[in-house]
């Protein structure tokens, strides 16, 4: 148990810089110049983030366990809703005052990323399926009483 | 089975490395696109108005960006369409520099025929509309829009036709003197010829008279026409004007007189 749990803590701490700190730290920097632009995303990375540590601990803590493929289905069908939340469907729509009484619309189109992003998550979900449904398969393989090779009479 | 989730495990790894580099690179590449605008030019041939907005567009990325479109709408305060423009480029390669010059044209005799001739006569605000549309890396529509106004000021502003006198001349003929004067808050150096029509109760012309004009920018113009009417001056009922001037000829503007 104790490994577990120590590999689970270095894993979220490794998440932590990779999925927290790198990206808070870019999205401040770009802030700087554009801030009405990217100060809504700070909001996006923390959630994008602890979804990210939370599901790599939990399933580190339960590797092992159904509850590991489980987690990992889980993980996946949350990151697809995430993605299309936080790219409001694919289209994505800005409105800047930059003098008074002056506004500019900004439209994006990122349906093809979005798809794209969609794609790749649904693949890890069909993974995360195959390696339930295979877990749960050795696992039956193993209740099962070994055959003995019979003696000659 | 372990095959397929280890062939399934490494698809995802690789599909997630080349969508973080391509998540990069395109951010990188959006922040090098420089726009660049030169000093906007305004000139007119014959009646038409142009105007030039020179810009020099930067794309310092790795990345194309195709079907780069510049749209201008002009619209009256009514919203009614004055002028309509399109700029478009197919493509503009990644790390390349071009020169795109996007003009608006206005015909101001097409604005004085149609129903947009209160712009000649009354200052308005006008509403600009300017969107852009392109598509970065093949992949990303893109539009941005800008919604502004400015201010409209009109050749003929003020028209003021004032109270009008007459004076006998013979038994036939009266002569009429009619107090006439606008200013022009236009940007534009409006010469030409004032011709007026007077109308008795009958609808008939009983005169005409005119009168020339050189008025500059932000100038007043006022003057007397002198009109020779023939019969009774108590059957005059309403004088009808038409302007003539290098840009335009509008008529008639129908103005009841007391």
């Amino acid at each position: 148990m104790l490994p577990r749990v120590t590999k689970a803590l270095v894993k979220g701490l490794l998440y932590l810089v990779l999925f927290y700190a790198l990206p808070m730290f870019l999205v401040r920097q770009v802030s700087g110049f554009a801030p009405q632009l990217f100060a809504d995303y700070e909001q996006l990375v923390t959630l994008f983030a602890a979804v990210v540590i939370f599901f790599a601990v939990a399933t580190e803590l339960t590797s092992g366990t159904i509850y590991q493929h489980a987690l990992n289905i889980g993980k996946a069908l949350i990151l697809i809703i995430f993605f299309v939340l936080a790219l409001d469907g694919g289209i994505m729509k800005l409105d800047l005052n930059i003098m008074e009484g002056q506004r500019v619309g900004i439209v994006a189109d990122l349906r093809v990323y979005l798809m794209m992003l969609v794609a790749i998550d649904l693949l890890g979900l069909a993974k995360s399926v195959l390696q339930t449904v295979k877990f749960l398969s050795d696992k039956t393989e193993k209740q099962m009483p070994q055959l003995q090779p019979q003696e000659d009479l | 089975m372990k095959q397929t989730v280890r062939a399934l495990t490494w698809a995802t790894s690789v599909f997630w490395i080349i969508l973080l580099l391509f998540t990069v690179t395109v951010a990188y590449s959006a922040l090098q696109i420089r726009p660049s605008f030169s000093e906007p030019s305004v000139s007119n041939s014959g009646d038409v108005l142009t105007a030039s907005l020179p810009m020099i567009l930067y794309n310092g990325g790795f990345y194309d960006i195709s079907k780069f479109n510049i749209t201008t709408l002009i619209k009256d305060h009514r919203g009614q369409t004055i002028s309509c423009s399109s700029t478009f480029v197919p493509i503009i390669n990644g790390g390349a520099n071009t020169t795109i010059t996007h003009t608006m044209s206005l015909s101001i005799e097409q604005a004085a025929i149609g129903n947009l001739s209160h712009l000649l006569f009354n200052d308005s605000e006008l509403n600009v509309e300017a969107a852009v549309r392109l598509v970065y890396a093949r992949a990303f529509p893109i539009e941005i829009s800008l919604n502004l106004s400015m201010p409209w000021g009109a050749p003929f502003a003020n028209l003021t036709v004032g109270n009008i006198s007459t004076r006998p001349l013979n038994l036939t003929h009266v002569r009429v003197l009619l107090p006439l004067s606008f200013e022009n808050h236009s940007f534009l150096e409006m010469n030409g010829t004032v011709r007026l029509e007077i109308a008795d109760q009958s609808n008939h012309i009983v005169g005409n008279g005119s009168t020339g004009f050189m008025l500059s920018p932000e100038n007043r113009f006022e003057t007397v026409v002198e009109v020779l009417v023939s019969g009774d001056p108590s059957n005059i009922r309403e004088a009808h004007f038409y302007f003539q001037t290098a840009f335009f000829d509008y008529g008639p503007l129908v103005i009841a007189l007391v």
